[in-house]
């Protein structure tokens, strides 16, 4: 009896999820080959992709190797590396189309505010795992928001808006779950959603003098997204003019995405038989890596759409079941907050292909192209898998 | 199931999260459905109006050929030498990077590029590429090369850069040799063939058959903004310009896929132009050459023009108009000195004298004179009056060729007696003339052309008390209509139907130069025209032979002043005009010949008109001797005629053989 539960306990993975896992990866390694190679024959982003695939499982193998209860003690750590990591972006890091996100490590160059994800999530979930009488406390609710803050400036910083975003439906799960009431919550979401509202407001509706000023670039896009006519009414017929096709190159990106995914029809044009991608209208920046899901839509058509939803259907609900099957806390709320993360990504990735939701550059995990996504969406599968792993190991 | 599982989940918050995040993915794939499923169409739409380009592809003109099926305008394949843009792309890439690394360049930037500068410096490069191919591949054919201009390119870079970019047209067979040799090298050059108008016999019929031009198109153009268009060529003048949309055709499209920058990447065919329709004339070919040669004998220069009528029917045999000018020239870019010499002022070779010139008829009226003065029973014709080789009137003299002596009708006729004519024109008065001519429309556009191609000439009204110049009506003025001056200009074609009428027994015709339109890949006559009759004269038969006799005897006997166009077995009926006309420098002549023949049984109108001629029967009455002549030969089968080609309607010319 003894013999066999440790041996359970030690060899049982989350099998659908790892199945849902490959069939994801699969379609990344086809349609990054399909959006890469039209252009290029000798793109061999695919294979990149597939090196990334395979030391990102590395990783998450490395992870479930010690039960996270082990090395969760220094979340501490890892959340302050993150944060320095971000703070050398800021003074080192090479920018690329307005943007500084990446720090050049030799051969390799890492998206910090990827690992800051991590961090927070970390961070947060052991820092919440306290005994649920202490989350009473204001005071350690507001240092929780603090946690999600400090990164939360840094990215904002980059600048990064989506990524930066992102932090606060992933901690607000863990709080949630962790037990902090929800009075505090509900104040913390009402305040920031009247703040947001209004925000919205001076950007969309007031006149130039005052509008808190944003990135140019996040200011078109937010105008893009809610379908403003960027032409100043006043405005002189070269002045209207020139925005109007300031307006047509802002909205480019997102036109384009949705005509490749609402061409693609029910069935598709077949794989890399996307016009969309081929001729470039889909830009080629993009094609593979945030807007991967319009290429698949083009080709696979709305039969493809969801199958790749179905599967991260099932990845996430796997991740709630682990969270359920959870041994202690601290894996509860690890395995939620990957949870929370990972739907964050998939809602906000193909919600921007379809127009559901503004641009932001926030990848689509697994299948977008990309090292630092690969790899921390794989840690972050490798954190539920040791969740579920240890989950009897007492 | 697993996603059900989880929300029956017995823990409350792991329940709210599994209901949030497939709340979340319910709303992902309803919006899927949204832009995949119910607006699929839509964005299809949008992915066809910026990725596909309609290409109008222009449908082989129609030929247009004489009764006998010879070709008057037909199509010739044109050798053209294409630059496919879309095949140099690679090149554009590699020369702009080659730029762009130079250090000499980049220093001259200040190391860094604006937006600018790139898109500059790329359209430097495509146009540096692109001219050193045409310069390249002219220069093997021709032997000085041609510099692409730098506007000309830009303009089809930016407007039509799906379509190829037109290098060189019109190649010889030599230099299509040439450019098989060593033209094929360079990326993107093709070799390509055009059809285009060919008139084979060059200026032949010119003002019948008209020309053709390159269509220019507006920018305007709604449709330009959903299509590229290949210039189609378009009718200008005569039958041309008339039936432009049957000899068109039907264009055909073609789909060019094109990418994010506009370069063609794939071709589809979604229709084939249909070929347009044939146009069968009443022509023949060689009574037309015939009545051009004529017309050219006192030289190429000459102002004037030849009618030939079947006066059955009305069928136009020939209309010739000279000085004439060669359509194929207006293709492709006329010289400057070529056009100078098509809009001569005095010459005006674009003119289609026989419809669109309207002259004094001169003595030619003297056939409706006649036939005026007795229909109205005033005159015996055989009783003989003094002529004194003048008219008075008043104090008015008016001169008559015709020597002092006695004269019945046929001897005023044949000798053009202008006394004889005016003194029987007075006593009938001024109205019965009027009413004569206008049995015969005259001053009416007979409908042979279009209405545009012809004018009315100027006959009175009946009743009309004055002149066009607003002063009153007088016996002098009808003494000049009674011998074909003053108050009157007639177009040769009017007067050809005039004489097929008296030929014919008094039927007006319209005269009719398209048969029928043919399409010819289904083998079927699409449309006939039928021959129509606008009036009949209604005089009676005895009086019409009267001047038929007279017309013959102008001819046949001696001293007939249209003895010139005595035909052995033919017996020509004519009557000779000189008409004096006041022009810059004092008087000049429009001389006549109105003729039919045989006089037993007639099948031709004649009718020859110069301008500046010495007179009807020295000038005009031996051109028509020319083309009677031609007549009687195609009569008889000695003038070659193919006749294995369709012909539509039964042939007058081959009818007599059969």
């Amino acid at each position: 009896m003894f013999n066999t539960s440790i041996k359970e306990h030690h060899s049982r993975v989350e099998w659908q999820m790892i199945a849902a896992l490959l069939l994801l990866m699969l379609i990344g390694v086809a349609f990054i080959y399909s959006a890469s190679s039209a252009n290029d024959a000798k793109s061999h982003l695919h294979i990149r992709q597939l090196i990334f695939y395979i030391v990102g499982i590395g990783a998450a193998v490395g992870v479930c190797l010690v039960p996270y209860h082990s090395w969760s003690r220094f979340a501490t750590v890892i959340y302050w590396l993150c944060i320095v990591a971000l703070i050398m972006v800021f003074l080192f890091g090479v920018e690329r189309l307005g943007a500084k996100r990446w720090i050049k490590l030799g051969f390799f160059q890492f998206q910090p505010s990827e690992f800051a994800k991590l961090g927070v999530l970390c961070m947060l979930a052991n820092y919440l795992s306290r005994p649920v009488d202490e989350l009473r406390n204001p005071a350690i609710f507001m240092k929780s928001l603090a946690l999600i803050a400090l990164p939360f400036v840094l990215i904002l910083k980059e600048p990064d808006l989506g990524s930066a975003l992102v932090l606060f439906p992933v901690g607000l799960v863990i709080m949630f779950v962790a037990g902090v009431p929800l009075r505090y919550l509900w104040k913390f979401v009402g305040g920031v959603g009247i703040l947001v509202v209004l925000l919205l407001v001076d950007i969309l509706f007031a006149p130039p003098k005052w509008q808190i000023k944003l990135e140019e670039y996040q200011r078109y896009r937010l105008l893009v997204y809610f379908g403003k006519d960027f032409a100043p009414k006043d405005g002189t017929p070269e002045a209207r003019e020139r925005a109007r096709k300031l307006q047509r190159d802002k909205s480019y990106n997102v036109q384009q995405a949705l005509i490749s995914v609402g061409s693609g029809g029910l069935t598709g044009k077949g794989w890399r038989q996307g016009t969309q991608n081929s001729l470039g209208y889909l830009p080629r920046a993009v094609a593979h890596n945030d807007f991967i899901f319009s290429v698949i839509a083009e080709e696979k058509g709305f039969m493809g759409s969801v199958i790749v939803v179905i599967l991260y259907t099932v990845v996430l609900f796997t991740g709630i079941k682990i969270a359920g099957h959870a041994r202690d806390r601290l894996g509860r709320l690890l395995a939620v907050g990957v949870v929370a993360l990972l739907f964050s990504h998939v809602f906000i990735n193909i919600g921007m292909n379809i127009r559901l939701m503004p641009v932001t550059g926030i990848p689509l995990p697994l299948l977008s192209y990309g090292g630092s996504s690969v790899l921390c969406s794989l840690i972050a599968i490798g954190i539920l898998q040791n969740v579920y792993i240890y989950r009897r190991s007492y | 199931m697993l996603v059900f599982d989880q929300l029956r989940k017995e823990d409350r918050k792991l329940r709210w999260i599994a209901v949030g995040v497939l709340f979340g993915l319910l709303i992902l794939l309803g919006g899927l459905w949204q832009v995949q499923v119910f607006a699929r169409k839509e964005y299809e739409q949008d992915l066809k109006v910026q990725a596909f380009r309609k290409v109008r592809v222009p449908s082989a003109r129609g030929k247009i050929l004489d009764r006998n099926g010879e070709l008057l305008a037909e199509n010739q394949p044109r050798f053209v030498v294409n630059l496919y843009l879309e095949d140099l792309r690679s090149i554009f890439r590699q020369q702009y990077n080659h730029t762009v690394t130079n250090a000499t360049f980049l220093a001259e930037k200040g190391g860094k590029l604006t937006r600018a500068d790139r898109s500059r410096l790329s359209a430097d490069v495509r146009y540096q590429v692109v001219s050193n191919i045409v310069w390249q591949v002219s220069s093997m054919i021709l032997p000085q090369p041609l510099v692409l201009q730098a506007r000309a390119f830009s303009r089809h870079y930016n407007e039509s850069l799906a379509l190829p970019l037109p290098v060189l047209a019109n190649l010889t067979p030599e230099q299509v040799a040439l450019f098989m040799e060593r033209g094929g090298e360079n990326p993107g050059v093709q070799l390509e063939v055009q059809p285009v108008r060919h008139y084979p016999n060059e200026s032949l019929a010119v003002h019948l058959l008209g020309y053709v031009q390159r269509e220019i198109i507006h920018e305007t153009d709604e449709e330009i903004a959903f299509e590229d268009k290949i210039p189609d060529l378009v009718g200008k003048a005569g039958l041309e310009a008339m039936f432009d949309a049957e000899l068109r055709g039907t264009p055909g499209y073609r789909s060019i896929l094109v990418n994010n920058l506009g370069y063609r990447h794939k071709e589809e065919i979604w229709s084939d132009p249909e070929p347009g329709l044939n146009l069968a004339l009443t022509l023949d070919i060689n009574v037309q050459k015939t009545a051009e040669a004529a017309l050219r004998s006192t030289g190429a220069n000459t102002r004037g023009a030849a009618v030939v009528l079947d006066v059955r029917n009305g069928d136009i045999l020939a209309m010739a108009s000279s000085p004439t000018f060669d359509p194929n020239q207006f293709l492709y870019g006329i010289s400057h000195e070529a056009w100078a010499e098509i809009n001569d002022p005095k010459l005006k070779p674009q003119l289609n004298r026989a419809t669109h010139g309207a002259y004094a008829p001169g003595s030619v009226f003297k056939i409706v004179t006649g036939l005026a003065f007795l229909e109205a029973d005033l005159v015996d014709p055989m009783q003989e009056i003094f002529a004194p080789g003048y008219y008075q009137l008043g104090r008015r003299r008016i001169d008559d060729l015709a020597p002092p002596g006695n004269y019945n009708f046929k001897n005023a006729f044949k000798k053009s007696s202008n006394f004889y004519f005016i003194e029987y024109g007075l006593r009938a008065g001024p109205q019965k003339i009027i009413e004569m001519g206008n049995r015969f429309h005259l001053g009416e556009k007979t409908g042979a052309l279009s209405p545009r191609q012809e004018q009315a000439g100027y006959f009175p009204a009946v009743g009309q008390k004055y002149k066009k110049d607003g002063s009153r009506w007088l016996d002098g003025d009808t003494a000049n209509l009674c011998i074909g001056q003053g108050e009157l200009t007639l177009t040769p074609i009017q007067v050809a139907v005039m004489t097929a009428a008296i030929a014919n027994g008094g039927k007006v015709f319209k005269p009719r130069l398209v048969t029928a339109l043919l399409d010819e890949g289904q083998q079927t006559t699409v449309k006939k025209f039928p021959s129509e009759v606008v009036n009949d004269l209604q005089v009676s038969k005895a009086n019409l032979d009267i001047v038929r006799a007279a017309m013959l005897a102008d001819v046949e006997e001696k001293g007939g002043t249209g003895e010139k166009a005595y035909v052995p077995g033919m017996n020509v009926c004519g009557k000779t005009g000189t008409a004096q006309v006041r022009v810059a420098k004092g008087m000049d002549h429009i001389t006549w010949f109105a003729s039919f023949a045989p006089f037993e049984a007639p099948r031709y109108a004649v009718v020859v008109m110069i301008e500046s001629g010495s007179s009807g029967g020295g000038t005009c009455a031996p051109m028509a001797r020319e083309i009677y002549k031609t007549l009687q030969k195609i009569e008889s089968g000695t003038a070659p005629l193919k006749r294995d080609q369709i012909a539509v309607l039964p042939s007058p010319l081959q009818r007599r053989e059969n």
